[in-house]
C-alpha cells in the first residue's frame, strides 16, 4: 500500500463578493499517493486555479479537510502555511518566476534561504540539482541569458531543494513551444521515475496520457478520473 | 531567513538600481548635508564667541568707564564744565573694590586718549596705560621682545599690539623691537609686540591687538590724570583715573554676589553720573549658551523638516517599488518567505537607502562647510557627535518611512500577485 501524500475531503470554497456568494469548489474529494504523477485538468471556470491555490497552501478552503502527510492543514495560520509551502511543496510556475538579477545557482537556492540552510549545504544541493536538470554549465548565468526551457529547468531544480512532499506545477509548459514542452515533460518523467510526487495543473487535454492519473474538474466538482495504470475511467455525476 | 542573508539580499537589490537608489535618497542627502553644514557653521560661530568670552575670563568682572550721557548743563553752559570733565573710575573706587571679600586683584587700564600718527595719517590705535599684570589677565602673549616690567619705571617704553605693529611698520620689517615711535611729539621705544589670539575686546580700551601699551607709572607721569582731547575743535580736558578694571574674583561661585556688591557700590558713589558699566563675562557666556540653545532648536526643526521631506520622498518611491515588484514578492511568499521576511527585506532596503543618503549627506555637508570657510572665511567646527547623530537619525528616518511600504509589501496576497502577469 503506497503512502498517502495528500488527502482532500469535501473541500468547498465559496468566494464572497458583497452580498453575492460564488461557490467555486463544491465538495472535492481526492487523494494522491507518494510517487504518483497526477494531472488536474478542467476547462476555465472549472475551479482549477482555486484547487491549485488550496493544494499549494496559498489559500484556505471554506470548509473540508486537507491532510498533507497526515497533518490537517486546512485552517493553519499564515505563518505555518508559509513554512509548509517552503518545505513540503515545490512550486513550478507557468512563467517560471525566476529572479532575473540572480544567477541560476542563486535562483535555485532561494527557498533554502527561507529554511535557513547553511551556505555550504546550499551550494552543494544547488549544484547537485543543477546537474540533475542538466544545467551544471549554466550555474553562473542569469535567467535572461537562458532559453525558456532552461528557465523552467531552473525552476524545477528550485522546486526540489527542500525535498518536498510533492511538486505542484501550474501549466509548466504553457509558455513553451511544443518541442521544449515535451523536453520539460521528460524532466518530470525522470523525476517521477525516481519517486517524486508530481501534481500538474493544466487545461491541455493532450496531456491526458502522460501521467499516472488524471483528475478532471468541472463546475467545482471532480467529474472524471482517468487511471492510466489500471486503464480505467471513472465518471461522477455533476449537475 | 538569516539576518546576514537578509542584509545581503537588501543590499544586492539596491545595487541593482544604483542610480535610482541615489536619486531616491537625494532628499536625505541634501537634508543631512544642509544640517551638517549649518551645524558646522553655527558650532564654529559658537566656539569663536565662547572663546572670545572665555578669553576675557570667566573668573573676572569687567568694570569700565563710560562717557556720561550729556546733561542739559553740558549743552547750555559751555564754560567750565566743558573744559574739564571729571568722570569715570577713580583711585578711590579701585581701593574700595580691592578691599571687597571676594576680590583677589584688580588689573587697571587707562586710555591715554592720544593721537597716534603714522606719517600724516591718524591711526585708530590707542595709547593705553596698564598695570603690569595686564598681559596675563588679558590672556595675551608676547610674540617679540618683552613685556613691560617694574624696572621700566616711568621710562618711555611701549609694547605694541599685533595690529598696531602692522599699521606702524611694514610687514617685512623685523627689527621692530628697539625702534622708536612718536605719539604727539613724544618718543616711545618699542620693547615688545603683544598678540591676543582670542580677539577679545575689553570695555573701555577695546582689543589688546589694537593698543599700544605703556606702564601705568609712565602714563601717570607723562599723561597725568587729565588728558587733552584735541579731536574736537574746542579743547577739552578729561579727567579720568582709570578706564577699565579687570577684577579677578577669588571664588567664582559667588561672582553674582560680588558683581551685585560692586554695582551697588558704584550706584552709590557715582550716583549722579552714569559713567560706568559692569560686565560679567560668565553672564555673557550663559547668555551666549542660551542663544545657542535656541539656535540649536531652530536648526533641529529645520533638520527635522528636511528629513521629513526626504523621508516622504523615500516612502513614495518605496511604495511604487513595492507595486512594481509584487510578482517578486508573490514568488518569494510562495517559495516560503514569511511576512516578516518580506517586511525585513523592504525595511532594510529603506534603511540602507537612508543610511547611504546620510553618509553622502555628511560628506556633502562637510564639503559645503569647508567651502564656506574658504570662500566666506567663517570658522566652522565639526564634532563627531553630530555626524554620528546625522547618521543615526537618517537610519531612524529609514525605519519610520520604510515601515509602511514594507508592511504593505508583506500584505500582498501571493495568489493575486502571482496571477498578475
Amino acid at each position: 500500500m503506497p503512502q498517502e501524500a495528500l488527502h482532500l475531503e469535501n473541500i468547498r470554497k465559496t468566494y464572497v463578493n458583497g452580498e453575492l456568494q460564488v461557490p467555486v469548489l463544491k465538495g472535492v474529494d481526492m487523494h494522491i499517493d507518494r510517487g504518483e504523477f497526477v494531472c488536474i485538468m478542467g476547462s476555465s471556470g472549472a475551479g482549477k486555479s482555486t484547487m491549485l491555490n488550496i493544494l499549494g497552501l496559498l489559500d484556505k478552503p471554506t470548509s473540508g479537510s486537507y491532510r498533507l502527510d497526515g497533518q490537517d492543514v486546512a485552517q493553519l495560520s499564515d505563518k505555518d502555511l508559509t513554512t509548509l509551502r517552503n518545505i513540503r511543496i515545490g512550486f513550478v510556475f507557468q512563467s517560471f518566476n525566476l529572479f532575473p538579477h540572480l544567477t541560476v545557482q542563486e535562483n535555485i537556492e532561494v527557498p533554502m534561504l527561507y529554511s535557513e540552510v547553511p551556505r555550504a549545504k546550499r551550494h552543494r544541493i544547488s549544484k547537485m540539482l543543477a546537474e540533475k536538470v542538466k544545467l551544471s554549465h549554466r550555474l553562473d548565468h542569469r535567467p535572461t541569458q537562458l532559453s525558456g526551457g532552461e528557465c523552467q529547468r531552473v525552476a524545477i531544480a528550485r522546486s526540489l531543494v527542500n525535498n518536498p512532499t510533492f511538486i505542484l506545477a501550474d501549466e509548466p509548459t504553457g509558455n513553451l513551444d511544443e518541442k521544449t514542452g515535451t523536453e520539460i515533460l521528460g524532466v518530470f518523467h525522470e523525476l517521477h521515475d525516481v519517486g517524486t510526487t508530481i501534481i500538474m495543473v493544466t487545461h491541455n487535454p493532450g496531456y491526458e496520457g502522460i501521467c499516472d492519473r488524471v483528475i478532471w474538474l468541472r463546475n467545482g466538482r471532480v467529474w472524471k478520473i482517468i487511471d492510466n495504470i489500471a486503464g480505467k475511467t471513472t465518471e461522477f455525476e455533476t449537475e | 531567513m538569516k539576518l546576514t542573508d537578509q542584509i545581503w539580499l537588501s543590499f544586492h537589490n539596491l545595487m541593482l538600481h544604483k542610480i535610482r537608489s541615489v536619486l531616491t535618497s537625494l532628499g536625505i542627502i541634501f537634508g543631512v548635508g544642509s544640517v551638517i553644514a549649518m551645524l558646522a557653521i553655527s558650532e564654529g560661530a559658537k566656539i569663536q564667541a565662547m572663546e572670545q568670552i572665555e578669553a576675557m575670563g570667566v573668573d573676572k568682572i569687567i568694570l569700565s568707564t563710560k562717557v556720561p550721557p550729556a546733561t542739559s548743563k553740558d549743552v547750555s553752559d559751555t564754560s567750565t564744565s566743558s573744559l574739564l570733565d571729571t568722570y569715570g573710575l577713580t583711585e578711590k573706587d579701585r581701593e574700595h573694590i580691592s578691599r571687597m571679600d571676594n576680590v583677589e586683584s584688580i588689573c587697571v587700564a587707562r586710555d591715554g586718549r592720544k593721537r597716534i600718527m603714522h606719517g600724516m595719517k591718524r591711526l585708530g590705535h590707542k595709547l593705553v596705560g596698564v598695570s603690569l599684570d595686564f598681559l596675563d589677565e588679558s590672556r595675551s602673549v608676547i610674540t617679540q621682545g618683552r613685556w613691560l616690567s617694574a624696572a621700566d619705571g616711568s621710562n618711555n617704553v611701549c609694547v605694541l599690539g599685533a595690529n598696531a605693529r602692522r599699521s606702524l611698520f611694514p610687514l617685512g620689517q623685523k627689527d621692530v623691537v628697539g625702534a622708536t615711535i612718536l605719539i604727539e611729539d613724544m618718543a616711545y621705544k618699542v620693547i615688545g609686540v603683544l598678540e591676543n589670539r582670542y580677539g577679545t575686546a575689553f570695555d573701555g580700551i577695546g582689543s589688546p591687538n589694537d593698543n599700544i601699551f605703556i606702564s601705568m607709572k609712565a602714563s601717570d607721569a607723562i599723561l597725568g590724570k587729565a588728558a587733552y582731547d584735541t579731536s574736537q575743535r574746542t579743547i577739552k580736558i578729561e579727567n579720568v583715573d582709570y578706564d577699565t578694571f579687570i577684577i579677578k574674583i577669588r571664588d567664582i561661585s559667588y561672582i553674582d554676589h560680588t558683581s551685585r556688591r560692586i554695582t551697588s557700590y558704584m550706584n552709590k558713589i557715582h550716583a549722579d553720573t552714569k559713567d560706568w558699566n559692569v560686565l560679567v563675562p560668565l553672564d555673557l557666556l550663559h547668555q551666549q549658551e542660551q542663544t545657542q540653545n535656541i539656535f540649536t532648536v531652530v536648526m533641529g526643526s529645520i533638520a527635522g523638516i528636511s528629513l521629513l521631506v526626504g523621508g516622504i520622498g523615500i516612502m513614495n518611491i518605496m511604495l511604487a517599488n513595492v507595486y512594481e515588484r509584487r510578482k517578486e514578492i508573490g514568488t518569494r511568499r510562495a517559495l516560503g518567505a514569511q511576512k516578516s521576511d518580506i517586511i525585513r527585506q523592504f525595511l532594510f532596503e529603506t534603511i540602507f537607502l537612508t543610511s547611504i543618503g546620510g553618509g553622502l549627506g555628511v560628506a556633502l555637508g562637510v564639503g559645503i562647510a569647508e567651502c564656506v570657510t574658504i570662500l566666506a572665511n567663517w570658522p566652522v567646527a565639526f564634532s563627531t557627535w553630530f555626524i554620528l547623530l546625522a547618521l543615526l537619525i537618517s537610519a531612524f528616518t529609514g525605519i519610520i518611512f520604510g515601515t509602511y511600504p514594507a508592511w504593505k509589501a508583506a500584505q500582498q496576497n501571493p495568489i493575486e500577485v502571482l496571477r498578475a502577469e
